[in-house]
């Protein structure tokens, strides 16, 4: 079985850099980690690996080429390939024109199923996954927090989907994309340490535009039909300081916080 | 020989209670807190041993180390089970652990003659409470205290929160008994003082379970006059002025029971609500008034003297309540473990190192500087400073203190966290001439530099080794380096 997680790599939340006359995410100076719940999706793809040692795993991302460190400790763990599309063309590509472009390459590939996150900690629109199916004409469904694993195949899944008010079972035909999220619960293990050296870089392939052959219009700002009206800067108060004792007074000081802040 | 033989064995030496072979528990005997985010998750890279042995006597002690010798069977002694430094590890696959439970008699409590006498499994909460019903103190107070036992204090050369007054474990204890791998029982008698050639006491203290087995102690006890009490404490601008003032008040001649510098990385753990991102120096002083009077005098006097790095005063009442609040119980223990079952994360650890008061403003120093560039990790941490809290004559301790986000799986955070940032503090340590293990003792895993601790004296511990344990079954891997430990290390 062949599976591909597409994924993204996001600015680490404590520390990231928005260009605010460009309105883009300045990610090359910024400490990057695999989007979580397309870390879920590895994660899946590398326990499906563990029970049929035959599974294939290829990485897909679409990132700037500064994400190959982060990258390899991604084939460190068990991911058998990885691909990443990098090209300055491709810099600042909205939702519409990255679905476009990882569409381009996947529909050269092969492939059992396609597994991602749902949601980006960075954006959270959720519209990739569901583009690039649509591009692709797949089956889709996001919001998975938990798939059974004894019955996924090439030829079929079955999961769960959690919203707010139900517990959905669904049954899917493949190739899809399946789109998981922290929910689920997958993990993507931490590279070990005799593994921190391990030479992966030829399972790691990067495919700039020459190979996908965009037009400068398609892609990039130019190519993207979002466009950012405006934006601005999260405010933040300063705090007061309290400091109680741990006597009666103490005690009920912070149960009143607590209670007006409606925690409890 | 074969673990099933052992057991059977064991059967026709001791009742079936005194035999714990309970998988759970093994397997928490398997390591103690130095491994302890891997042993909460489960992923102890050790073997368990094959039994918890409980003896109820000295004899018994004897008889089973006698055993243990004759057939090559490692010994792990336990007592409290608090060590940090892999001192309960067990490093063989055919290893048994004798458990100090049993031994929990308070023989004497000696008033008149300020000294009480033990059995190794009495914890050291008990006895306290005892002798503060008769007006008395042990005088000592690790941060184990509520769980730690005398057997392990003494065998770990233990130290206290009081120490500058009351001295480590090795000042308290006055006589003791033990019994070696081939069964031979020795008492040291209690006297007051004596010239009878080398002092054997210290054959037994700090042993660390490596040479004999400690099965009673007498110690030395105070009178207590708690209502004396007094508590100082200062803002100071930096480590250096800290440890300075600390210097001129032991050099004085005096000897507040606490006496400590905090780094402010260290200080914002414990005096969040009161350290505005400065260094901390605080004190205690208790005893009789007078000496209490005096000893305050003395700090106000120092503090004067280095008034250029005194930032201000804090109020008495805020480091009575931090001392009130000190100790470690087996609940806090416990949560920890839990915690780390639940997230990736624990409280962090430490490294203990000694030396002058010249030289360990220099360690510090280069400690935190090679960490901060040196660290592959460093971005990973969250907290890395330090604190002196026991001083002397001629110098004092430094206790690093650290913590990071752990981003690795569980078998490897030692590893890639707190064995670099160990090995920067013994490397300085060593470098300058200081002692890399001021009150953890070594365990396993500073072995690989107790050659160098030692230096041309690693003669005279080896030699030691080799007279009382052979045949090598005692705490194997504890002080003394073995290559077949590296993997465990390395």
């Amino acid at each position: 079985m062949k599976i591909i997680c597409v994924v993204k790599f996001v600015p680490d939340v404590d520390n990231f850099t928005y260009d605010h006359e460009k309105h883009i995410i300045i990610r090359e100076n910024s400490r990057m980690m695999v989007n979580p719940d397309d870390a879920c999706a590895i994660g899946f793809a590398l326990k499906m690996k563990q029970r049929s040692p035959d599974t294939s795993i290829e990485v897909v991302t679409m990132a700037p080429e500064s994400v190959l460190p982060l990258v390899e400790d991604i084939l460190r763990v068990g991911v058998d390939t990885a691909t990443i599309i990098s090209d300055r063309l491709y810099a600042g590509s909205d939702t519409y024109a990255t679905s476009r472009v990882l569409s381009r390459y996947l529909s050269g590939a092969t492939y059992d199923t396609i597994l991602t996150g749902s949601h980006a900690i960075d954006g959270d629109t959720s519209h990739v996954p569901s583009q690039i199916a649509c591009l692709l004409d797949l089956n889709h469904m996001s919001y998975i927090s938990r798939i059974d694993e004894s019955s996924f195949s090439s030829s079929l899944a079955r999961f769960e989907v959690e919203s707010e008010q139900a517990v959905s079972s669904y049954e899917i035909q493949m190739p899809a994309i399946l789109g998981l999220t922290r929910a689920s619960g997958y993990r993507l293990p931490y590279v070990r340490y005799k593994n921190l050296n391990m030479d992966v870089s030829d399972r790691v392939t990067v495919i700039h535009n020459d190979v996908l052959c965009f037009d400068e219009s398609e892609v990039g700002l130019t190519g993207s039909r979002t466009k950012v009206v405006g934006t601005h800067v999260k405010t933040y108060k300063n705090r007061s300081h309290h400091v109680v004792t741990t006597d009666q007074e103490g005690i009920d000081t912070v149960y009143r916080f607590l209670k007006d802040k409606q925690f409890i | 020989m074969d673990s099933k033989v052992v057991l059977e064995q064991l059967k026709g030496m001791l009742t079936v209670d005194q035999i714990n072979t309970d998988q759970d528990d093994l397997y928490d005997a398997a390591a103690d807190r130095y491994k302890k985010y891997a042993k909460a998750r489960k992923v102890l890279n050790v073997p368990s041993p094959i039994a918890i042995v409980y003896p109820k006597d000295t004899q018994e002690v004897s008889m089973l180390l006698s055993y243990c010798n004759e057939h090559g069977i490692n010994v792990i002694p336990r007592g409290g089970k608090t060590a940090t430094e892999g001192g309960l590890e067990n490093w063989k696959e055919l290893t048994i652990v004798i458990d100090a439970l049993h031994l929990d008699s308070i023989c004497k409590i000696d008033t008149y003659n300020s000294q009480a006498t033990v059995q190794a499994g009495v914890p050291l909460q008990v006895l306290e409470d005892e002798l503060r019903k008769v007006g008395y103190t042990t005088g000592h107070s690790p941060q184990s205290k509520p769980v730690a036992k005398y057997g392990g204090l003494v065998a770990t050369r233990s130290i206290g929160q009081f120490s500058t007054l009351y001295g480590g474990i090795e000042d308290m204890v006055v006589g003791l008994e033990c019994v070696f791998p081939d069964g031979q029982i020795s008492r040291i008698k209690n006297v007051s003082r004596r010239a009878g050639g080398p002092d054997i006491r210290h054959i037994a203290i700090g042993n660390e379970g490596a040479l004999c087995y400690i099965t009673e102690v007498t110690v030395k006890i105070f009178r207590y006059f708690p209502e004396n009490n007094k508590f100082l404490g200062y803002l100071v601008k930096d480590v250096e002025t800290g440890i300075k003032v600390l210097r001129e008040v032991i050099v004085n001649g005096f000897r507040p029971s606490v006496a400590r510098t905090y780094s402010p990385e260290d200080a914002a753990q414990h005096f969040y609500h009161f350290y505005e991102n400065s260094c901390v120096l605080l004190f205690m002083a208790e005893g009789p008034k007078g000496i209490v009077s005096a000893t305050v005098n003395a700090i106000e006097e120092a503090v004067e003297t280095y008034k250029d790095g005194i930032i201000k005063q804090v109020d008495s009442q805020l480091i009575e309540d931090w001392f009130n609040h000190l100790n470690w119980s087996q609940q806090d223990i416990d949560d920890e473990m839990l915690g780390m079952i639940d997230n990736d994360s624990h409280a962090g650890y430490t490294t203990e190192i000694s030396a002058d008061w010249e030289t360990i403003p220099k360690i510090y120093d280069a400690v935190m500087e090679r960490v901060r560039n040196e660290f592959e990790r460093a971005e990973d941490l969250t907290m890395l400073g330090g604190h002196s809290s026991h001083s002397y004559l001629n110098g004092t301790n430094m206790y690093f203190v650290y913590n990071y986000k752990i981003l690795c799986e569980p078998e490897d955070e030692l590893i890639i966290y707190h064995h670099p940032i160990q090995r920067i503090i013994v490397e300085e340590t060593l470098k300058a001439g200081g002692s890399m293990c001021h009150h953890h003792g070594i365990g396993k895993y500073r072995s690989e530099w107790t050659r160098e601790e030692h230096g041309s004296a690693y003669y005279m511990l080896e030699k030691l080794k080799q007279a009382f344990d052979p045949n090598g079954i005692m705490n194997y891997g504890t002080i003394f380096p073995q290559e077949e430990g590296m993997k465990y290390i390395q």
